[in-house]
């Protein structure tokens, strides 16, 4: 079984040796004069207006929050379309009420303008 | 087995290494960035304990949407790392204290009398049969009733958060794509017939 996942395996290796690599040959080759002017925090040319820990929009999170409960819907498809034909009706009609139910709370979302992007 | 274990330690390596730059470092968006490090080390542990399912659902589920969530809980909480480290010297009776007990705790319950390899022996392998059939042939027969429960707390989640978050903002502007479509002539132009008038 795990010898499927030797190339996932290979290309973890090729990623990790490839991005090091070239983050390394530039760190090593690359010239190193450092001074005040070229450390120091700019915007475009002219002195920061602000610091760059903003805070964010809380619906960013709100988003992110519905990503996470659409994935984890996702999550229990996969094991549930592999069994599909030895569990028969039972457990279609099983996966087609938690379906469903969360059908209901996307209907609630969309009507409550959860997903308008205003 | 052999090549099997040389990556079972890589990963563990990864995966030690990154847990404690989580703990350790100041910025809590890199301290985020290596618990997605840990989860794939961990993913990849999984995959070597035959756990395909697991491990596909942990970077599926966990890097792909729980830390994209941190990431923004993460920046608006808006940080200001030297506020925090602020009361160190305050805290440190208090925060030991409840750390030398958390640890008491964990290694009671982590330690060798549940957790030891004797507790624990090795499973038997199953052979050739993918565990995420079998953990399907159980989910949807036999732990139907939890899997709707499942679908229930995911519906009270979606409820929360929508009340939790939501906020209208009235000045706000933006266009409806329905009503675009449905304009007719009529609601725009108006028609009206009228004399012509005489010239002066």
């Amino acid at each position: 079984m795990l010898e499927n996942y030797l190339p996932i395996l290979i290309f973890i290796v090729v990623g990790v040796i490839v991005g090091g690599a070239m983050m390394a040959f530039g760190f090593i080759l690359g010239p190193h004069r450092p001074d005040t002017a070229k450390l120091s925090p700019y915007e475009c040319g002219f002195e920061a207006f602000e610091d760059s820990r903003m805070k964010f929009d809380v619906r960013f999170y709100l988003v992110a929050i519905l990503f996470i409960i659409f994935d984890l819907e996702i999550a229990f498809l996969f094991p549930w379309a592999i069994v599909l034909k030895d569990i028969g009706l039972f457990g279609f009609s099983a996966m087609m009420l938690f379906l469903g139910i969360l059908v209901i709370g996307f209907i609630y979302e969309w009507k409550k303008g959860a997903l308008q992007w205003e | 087995m052999a090549f099997e274990q040389i990556v079972f330690y890589a990963f563990s390596a990864v995966l030690v290494f990154s847990a404690g730059v989580v703990i350790t470092v100041r910025n809590p968006v890199h301290a985020a960035l290596f618990l997605v490090l840990c989860f794939f080390s961990t993913a990849g542990l999984w995959l070597l304990l035959r756990a395909e399912f697991l491990a596909i659902a942990l970077v599926l589920v966990y890097v792909g949407a729980v830390m994209v969530l941190f990431l923004f809980v993460v920046m608006m909480l808006d940080i200001n790392i030297a506020v925090v480290r602020q009361g160190f010297a305050r805290y440190l009776a208090v925060g030991g204290v409840v750390a030398i007990l958390l640890i008491a705790v964990m290694a009671m319950v982590v330690g060798g009398d549940y957790f030891g390899l004797e507790r624990t022996p090795v499973p038997e392998p199953i052979g050739e049969v993918s565990n995420t059939r079998l953990l399907g042939l159980q989910l949807y027969t036999d732990y139907v009733y939890p899997f709707e429960i499942a679908s229930v707390i995911l519906l009270v989640a979606i409820i929360a958060a929508i009340a939790l978050t939501l906020r209208r903002r009235p000045d706000s502007r933006y266009q409806e794509p329905g009503r675009q479509v449905e304009v007719r002539r009529g609601d725009r132009v108006r028609l009206v017939s009228m004399k012509s008038e005489e010239r002066r």
